[in-house]
């Protein structure tokens, strides 16, 4: 049994939960060139004494001495500092990320006039219980809005088993549009449960795609991003005002996902599903949407799932050319690959197809086979000084990604021969001494995937 | 086989570890940051990515739990916590299976628990103390870590505004929502299984059973700081957006002082947390039922020690913060213990103390909604109830109620094997908005000039449209 009597120490818990010791270990590491400065002012604050002592004994001498003698610590310090520089922060600091979203565009007006005469409304009128519930029809989308977030208008719904088409766009307006968080959640909430397949409601109006193409343009998505730029100047700068989605991107996102779930009402096609992974995969670049990334997934999730099983194999390589033809060939296209969760057999599969996509993009040449990329890939010489590491890692990520667990190269021991030669090629020829950018990046990945290889 | 296996996955240890490694190198920061998320893009690939991946190991899954718990960035934690869930998808540690059984008298499938024994957990519950120790590395949850978590997110939720809201918190409430969906995937299954063989000592076992009996934990706080989480998270909430009189104020605005990914993030993660809250909740609740079940069969002993139940915590709660009702129900909506815990409010001041009696499993007729109503209906008795409880408050649980009343009614139509009863079941809706209208006269008839608080005239707007429709 566990001790009673032992008083709770909640201090030392604290402590614990929120440090861990090997992080105070690490960051010490960290600041090696704060100890240096450190010591280069314990040193002068020895010379500092020393002078005063010499001083005592001999006026006339140390000034200049003392200066000379700082002035060459300080330099020794400098050209320490600027090697170490060179040695750990020569490294750029390559970190995915776009601006997938620029200035929005005005929300629509939200004022809805017909909604006085809805149906829902009107029917209560002269009833004689309005002496306690005073509705003003005047006022009635504030009722209608209260409706809606308690709980209410889905319960009215439910029972009528009729969705009048008035509600149904203003509902849709709200979610993809007002500002309070609290509507557009709410809505939302309301679309997912009229749209569930056990739902028996008839809806007289639904939002097609255009709807939700046009919601996102208004939230400022750039759907023209240039393919190629350098990645720092689009780095997003989160005190910058650029503003990024509204709130209601939730909104969207969530509604994605449940009306892709229902082909009943063909609210999508499987062209606008496929480009609607191609946005997916966007939003999944952008850092602000990082603490979405689940909702993000589940909606990935519900939309490759869309597709009936014939449409899937060609529709997978479709999105995952275009997709390779679009996100620039940074770490962005790697971040691209790990945003596909690859946990069942559909998002493997894409993101295979992305990965592999992607490297013959890169590669920038003609050829499409196993083989042939691999062998180009060994061509490589990674010991010229001018090879670009950076993008050897990039290939050796999304080679990785193409042809693990690939089911599709499963019978080919070439294919196999030849990644165990390429993986070998990079974790051995790149020495440890290597100071070039990427290179113990290349080296460390190479050598943990060749342990995987040999070990099978 | 097996042996094999745990030479593969001990290999796949050493080799994962090794990327956390930066004990030698001179790090920055981002190349921390860096170093952990190939790692668990490592795991992902070693156990989710292949068709016959193997679990990894206790320390691999700590490594990650500890990432998820002590991160700062936001990449990390949301990483940790995906691969994580995923995880205990694929590889869960308790699970209920249909095995079939042809010896046995009454052949057939028969549901069985599996537990595997030597999975990770991301708790050291009712470790002996010295192991305690041995675990203090390894980044686990105790009891005093769990209350901590709880306590810290109702401080949070109270004391600060949103402008403060930090990462820090973002990660507790991952971490909590984290915490609670193991729980649940260790309690269903042995629920469930309960259900079938009645093996009390399956949930006796359970995390949730000895988490809320152990004595290292106060468990009427426990309820309470989840209770208070519920209340203040929605006052955010109210503070952001809920004014509707007000002039659209824009939640971004709110937000400029935080990071627009945090901001963006902050609506969806407390969402989920609440979720998570209510599940949590539930399935409390859904323990003591168990529990009642097993005490009627006799199955349980002293050791199983007494507890209240949560949904009598629940309901002392609400009686003493009056504030709390409207919050509690709109994030605690699971219509069947919604409506348990507003009957047995009212029950505490309508019933006769020489009926009452703590252990019938007659129903008695004021244990429903419809026995509520009843008392409603009668303004003699309502005047009696008001005087124990306000009409404000009388009004909350009447209109919750019937909320609560009309999700029920749907459940069961859209289960649909009511067809032939279906008249009926018309019947008795129109008499329940009948009722809740003429309960709502009566409130007036009492006093003149008492207002109808806006919730209860959505409830009388609901009720007198559903007549008009029916009728």
């Amino acid at each position: 049994m566990m001790d009673v009597d032992e008083p709770l120490d909640f201090e030392s818990e604290d402590h614990r939960l929120r440090k861990a010791p090997a992080a105070t270990k690490r960051r010490k590491k960290v600041i090696g060139l704060d100890d240096l400065v450190n010591d280069h002012l314990k040193e002068n604050k020895k010379l500092e004494l020393k002078s005063k002592r010499a001083k005592a004994r001999k006026d006339y001498f140390s000034d200049e001495d003392d200066d000379i003698r700082e002035a060459k610590l300080s330099e020794c310090v400098e050209k320490c500092q600027q090697e170490m520089g060179q040695i750990s922060g020569d490294e750029e600091i390559c970190l995915w990320g776009l601006q997938v979203f620029g200035k929005q565009k005005t929300l629509p007006q939200l004022a809805f006039h017909e909604l006085g005469s809805c149906g829902l409304l009107q029917s209560f009128r002269g009833n004689e219980l309005n002496s306690l519930v005073e509705l003003d029809i005047e006022k009635g989308e504030a009722f209608l809005e209260r409706l809606l977030v308690n709980g209410w208008l889905l319960k009215l719904l439910d029972t009528c088993g009729h969705v009048e088409k008035s509600i149904a766009t203003w509902t849709c307006n709200l979610m993809l549009y007002s500002e309070q968080e609290v509507l557009s959640a709410s809505a939302c909430d309301f679309w997912i449960s009229i749209l569930s397949p056990t739902s028996k409601i008839k809806i007289d109006w639904l939002p097609k795609y255009s709807e939700i193409k046009r919601a996102l343009e208004i939230y400022g998505f750039r759907s023209d991003l240039p393919s190629k730029f350098s990645s720092d100047v689009e780095m997003v700068n989160t005190d910058s005002d650029c503003g990024g989605p509204p709130q209601n991107i939730r909104a969207w996102i969530k509604y994605v996902a449940a009306c892709v779930q229902v082909r009943k009402y063909s609210i999508i096609s499987t062209s606008e599903a496929e480009e609607l992974i191609v946005v997916l995969i966007y939003l999944f670049l952008d850092r602000l949407l990082l603490g979405l990334s689940v909702i993000l997934r589940e909606c990935m999730h519900s939309v490759i799932n869309f597709f009936t099983d014939k449409e899937w194999s060609t529709s997978c390589e479709e999105v995952a050319k275009s997709i390779a033809c679009r996100v620039p060939k940074d770490m962005n296209c790697l971040r691209t690959v790990e945003s596909i969760s690859g946990v069942d057999e559909r998002s493997k599969h894409l993101r295979r197809a992305v990965a592999f996509q992607i490297l013959v993009a890169c590669l920038d040449i003609k050829a499409t086979d196993a083989e042939e990329i691999l062998r180009f890939l060994i061509s490589i010489n990674v010991k010229e000084k001018s090879c670009d590491l950076f993008k050897i890692y990039i290939y050796l990520v999304l080679s990785e990604n193409w042809l693990l667990h690939n089911p599709t190269l499963e019978d080919k021991p070439v294919i196999h021969k030849l990644w165990g030669v390429y993986l070998r090629h990079c974790s051995c020829q790149i020495t440890s001494t290597d100071l070039r950018s990427y290179a113990s990046k290349v080296r460390s990945k190479a050598s943990y995937l060749l342990q995987g290889t040999s070990s099978k | 086989m097996e042996k094999q296996g745990r030479i593969r996955s001990r290999g796949i240890e050493v080799n994962t570890m090794i990327i956390l490694d930066a004990s030698g190198f001179n790090k920055e920061p981002h190349d921390l940051i860096d170093d952990r998320l190939a790692f668990i893009e490592a795991v992902r690939s070693a156990s989710i990515a292949p068709v016959n991946g193997i679990a990894p190991t206790k320390k691999m899954c700590a490594a990650i739990f500890q990432i998820m718990k002590d991160e700062g960035s936001l990449e990390l934690i949301m990483a940790s916590y995906q691969l994580l869930t995923e995880l205990d998808k694929h590889f869960p540690r308790v699970y209920a299976s249909i095995v079939e059984k042809s010896e046995s008298p009454s052949p057939g499938s028969v549901l069985e628990l599996v537990v595997v024994e030597e999975a990770w957990s991301p708790f050291i519950f009712g470790s002996d103390c010295e192991r305690e120790d041995d675990n203090r590395n390894s980044g686990s949850l105790d009891f005093s870590g769990f209350e901590i978590l709880i306590q810290d997110l109702a401080k949070v939720a109270v004391g600060r505004k949103i402008e403060e809201f930090e990462t820090k918190y973002l990660r507790s409430m991952v971490l909590l929502q984290y915490i609670f969906s193991v729980l649940q995937g260790d309690f269903l299954p042995r629920n469930s299984v309960f259900k079938e063989n009645m093996d009390w000592n399956l949930l006796t076992v359970s995390l949730l059973n000895i988490l809320l009996g152990s004595r290292r934990i106060s468990y009427k706080d426990l309820i309470k700081g989840c209770l208070s989480i519920i209340c203040e998270m929605s006052h955010l909430h109210a503070e952001l957006s809920d004014d509707m009189t007000l002039p659209k104020s824009s939640a971004a605005e709110l937000f400029k002082s935080c990071d627009t990914d945090l901001a963006i993030s902050f609506p969806e993660v407390r969402k989920c947390v609440f979720t998570a809250l209510q599940k949590f909740l539930l399935m409390a609740m859904e323990l003591d039922a168990s529990r009642k079940k097993a005490d009627t069969l006799g199955l349980t002993t002293r050791a199983d020690g007494v507890r209240t139940p949560v949904v009598e915590i629940i309901q002392d709660e609400l009686t003493y913060n009056g504030d709390a009702i409207s919050p509690f129900f709109q994030v605690f909506n699971e219509p069947k213990w919604k409506m348990e815990i507003i009957v047995q409010y009212f029950q505490k001041y309508i019933a006769k103390p020489s009926v009452r009696t703590r252990r019938t499993s007659e129903p008695i007729d004021d244990a429903t909604f419809d026995g509520v109503l009843k008392c409603f209906s009668n303004i003699n008795s309502v005047k009696s109830i008001t005087k124990k409880i306000s009409i404000e408050v009388a009004q909350l649980l009447l209109a919750h109620g019937f909320q609560a009343y009309l999700s029920l009614s749907f459940q069961h139509s859209a289960e649909g094997n009511y067809k032939s009863k279906e008249d009926v079941k018309d019947n008795s809706m129109a008499e329940v908005c009948k009722n809740i209208i003429s309960a709502f006269m009566n409130l007036r008839r009492i006093d003149e000039h008492v207002e109808i608080l806006p919730f209860g005239k959505e409830a009388l707007f609901t009720a007198a449209t559903i007549l008009s429709t029916k009728s």
